[in-house]
C-alpha cells in the first residue's frame, strides 16, 4: 500500500498527516510555525513546494526533498516596484515547468522551482487588468490547469476576474466566460468581471472543464469557449474547491449557503459528487456532521490522491480534517483541530 | 567595518536557522545587505518591491527605532552595536 501524505496549511503553520492505510492517521508539525502557509505542490522532479504569506513579511515559497526540511527559494516570484504580491495561491507542475498564481492577480513560470520565477507578462499586464477587480478574498490568480494533451494549453482562473486560457504556450490569454452569470460588471469589458472560485479539468477529455463560481455551478464541453449551468442536486450555488478524481473523472465540491452566509446548509455537511460530468449531484455525507455542522471549506482546501479507490480529503475553516478512502462514501477525522485550513495537498509517496 | 550582531525575531529566526547573525559592516544598511546576503530569503520577508524596509517591519539600532533617526539606515555602526528587528505589533 502507498503511503499517502496530507500536507495542511493553516493561518498559523503547516501540517503533516501520514497515513500508510488511509485510515488510520498521525500528525506531525507545525511546519512554517506561526506562518500563514497558503499553497503546495510538486515539481515534475518530485521536489516539494510550499508558500508562506505573512502580514508583517510578505510571501515566501520553500522547497523540500521530504516535506520536512524546507529551504526558501532565493529568487522566487516578485513584482518588483509598482505592484505589490501580497500571497502565492497556487504552485502548479505542467510538462514545462511550474506557474504560481499570486495576489495581486498574475502568474509566474519557472522552468526550474529554485527559480528564477519570471513573470507570465501576457496575463499579467492584459489588455483588461486595469478593470480587474478583487472578490472578498481578493485579487487572486489561483489556479492553473494544463491540457495533459497539448502543453501550449492552460487555463487560469483569477477571483473576480474569470477564467484564462492560452493557447500558445503562455504568450496570450483570453477570457473564457461566455455563459457564466456576471459578478461584477464593467463598463467597457463585458468578457470579465466573472467570479471563479473553483476550476477543474475532466481527465478523461480536456475539452470538458468544470467550474465553482460565485454564482453557480457551470460545465463547459468546449475547452471553456462557453458553459452551460450545471447544478442539478446541488443544495447551493456558492461554494469553493472542486476537484475530479483522476481515474473515474468523478468531481466533487462542497456547496456553501449563499455568498451571504458562506455555510453549509441547514448546518448539514456534506460533500457532493458527480459521476456524470457535472450533469447531476449527489451528497457524500456518512461520517460528516448532519446537525449544528457549520464548517466551510475554502478554494485550496480539498484534494484527491489519484488512488484507486480515490482518497478525497478536505479542510475546513474550523481547523478540521476529513478524508475518504472510498471516493466520498464514508468519512473520517484524523484526531486533531488546527488552525484554519487554507490549503490541503495529497502526496502519495 | 564595526563588529555588529542582528537580532532577529523567533518567527523568522526559524526560517533561517539563526536567532543572533554577526556581520561586519559600516552603516545599518550595510549590515542588512550583509544579512540578506548570508539569508538571501530574508531579502523578500524585511523589504518591499521598493526597497523599503516593509511597513510593519521595524529596526532598532541599539535602543533607537532606525525610522526615527535623520539617517534612517545610513546611521554609522561602531563595533559591538546591536540591531535588532521587530514586528510592529498592530491590532489585536
Amino acid at each position: 500500500m502507498k503511503k499517502v501524505v496530507l500536507f495542511v496549511g493553516t493561518e498559523k503553520g503547516a501540517f503533516l498527516i501520514r497515513s500508510r492505510d488511509r485510515y488510520n492517521w498521525q500528525l506531525e508539525g507545525p511546519l512554517f510555525k506561526g506562518w500563514k502557509v497558503t499553497a503546495a505542490g510538486r515539481s515534475p522532479d518530485g521536489r516539494f513546494l510550499a508558500a508562506s504569506a505573512s502580514y508583517v513579511y510578505g510571501p515566501l515559497l520553500h522547497i523540500s526533498d521530504d516535506l520536512v526540511q524546507w529551504d526558501s527559494v532565493k529568487d522566487g516570484p516578485s513584482y518588483g516596484e509598482g505592484r505589490k504580491l501580497e500571497q502565492i495561491w497556487t504552485v502548479a507542475a505542467t510538462r514545462r515547468g511550474l506557474y504560481a498564481g499570486v495576489a495581486e492577480a498574475g502568474l509566474f513560470f519557472a522552468a526550474d522551482p529554485m527559480g528564477p520565477w519570471k513573470p507570465v507578462q501576457g496575463l499579467n499586464d492584459h489588455p483588461t487588468r486595469a478593470a480587474w477587480q478583487p472578490g472578498l478574498g481578493g485579487l487572486c490568480a489561483h489556479v492553473v490547469l494544463e491540457n495533459p494533451e497539448n502543453p501550449d494549453q492552460l487555463w487560469c482562473g483569477i477571483s473576480a476576474v474569470g477564467v484564462f486560457r492560452t493557447d500558445d504556450g503562455g504568450k496570450t490569454w483570453h477570457p473564457r466566460n461566455r455563459g457564466v452569470t456576471v459578478a461584477i460588471e464593467d463598463k467597457d469589458h463585458k468578457d470579465i468581471g466573472f467570479c471563479v472560485h473553483g476550476l477543474a479539468l475532466n481527465p478523461h477529455n480536456p475539452a470538458v472543464l468544470y467550474r465553482q463560481d460565485h454564482l453557480g455551478m457551470f460545465r463547459s464541453d468546449d475547452a471553456g469557449d462557453t458553459w452551460q449551468r450545471s447544478n442539478a442536486g446541488l443544495p447551493a450555488d456558492f461554494g469553493f474547491p472542486i476537484v475530479t478524481d483522476p481515474d473515474t473523472g468523478a468531481v466533487y465540491a462542497y456547496p456553501l449557503h449563499s455568498d451571504e452566509y458562506r455555510l453549509p446548509v441547514g448546518g448539514a455537511m456534506a460533500v457532493y459528487r458527480s459521476t456524470d460530468q457535472a450533469r447531476s449531484w449527489a451528497p457524500l455525507a456518512r461520517g460528516l456532521m448532519q446537525e449544528g455542522g457549520y464548517a466551510s471549506v475554502l478554494r485550496g482546501a480539498m484534494d484527491v490522491d489519484g488512488l484507486s479507490p480515490c482518497g478525497v480529503y478536505f479542510g475546513t475553516s474550523s481547523g478540521t480534517v476529513h478524508c475518504s478512502a472510498d471516493g466520498g462514501d464514508s468519512w473520517q477525522q484524523p484526531d486533531c483541530l488546527l488552525p484554519r485550513i487554507l490549503c490541503i495537498k495529497a502526496f502519495v509517496l | 567595518m564595526a563588529h555588529v550582531t542582528i537580532h532577529l525575531p523567533s518567527i523568522l529566526a526559524s526560517l533561517v536557522g539563526e536567532r543572533v547573525v554577526p556581520v561586519d559592516a559600516a552603516s545599518v544598511a550595510g549590515a542588512l545587505e550583509a544579512l540578506t546576503a548570508r539569508h538571501p530569503a530574508l531579502g523578500q520577508a524585511l523589504f518591499d518591491e521598493s526597497g523599503a524596509l516593509r511597513e510593519h517591519v521595524l529596526c532598532f539600532h541599539n535602543k533607537e527605532n532606525t525610522h526615527w533617526h535623520a539617517q534612517g539606515l545610513g546611521q554609522k555602526l561602531l563595533a559591538g552595536d546591536k540591531l535588532t528587528i521587530l514586528q510592529a505589533v498592530t491590532g489585536g
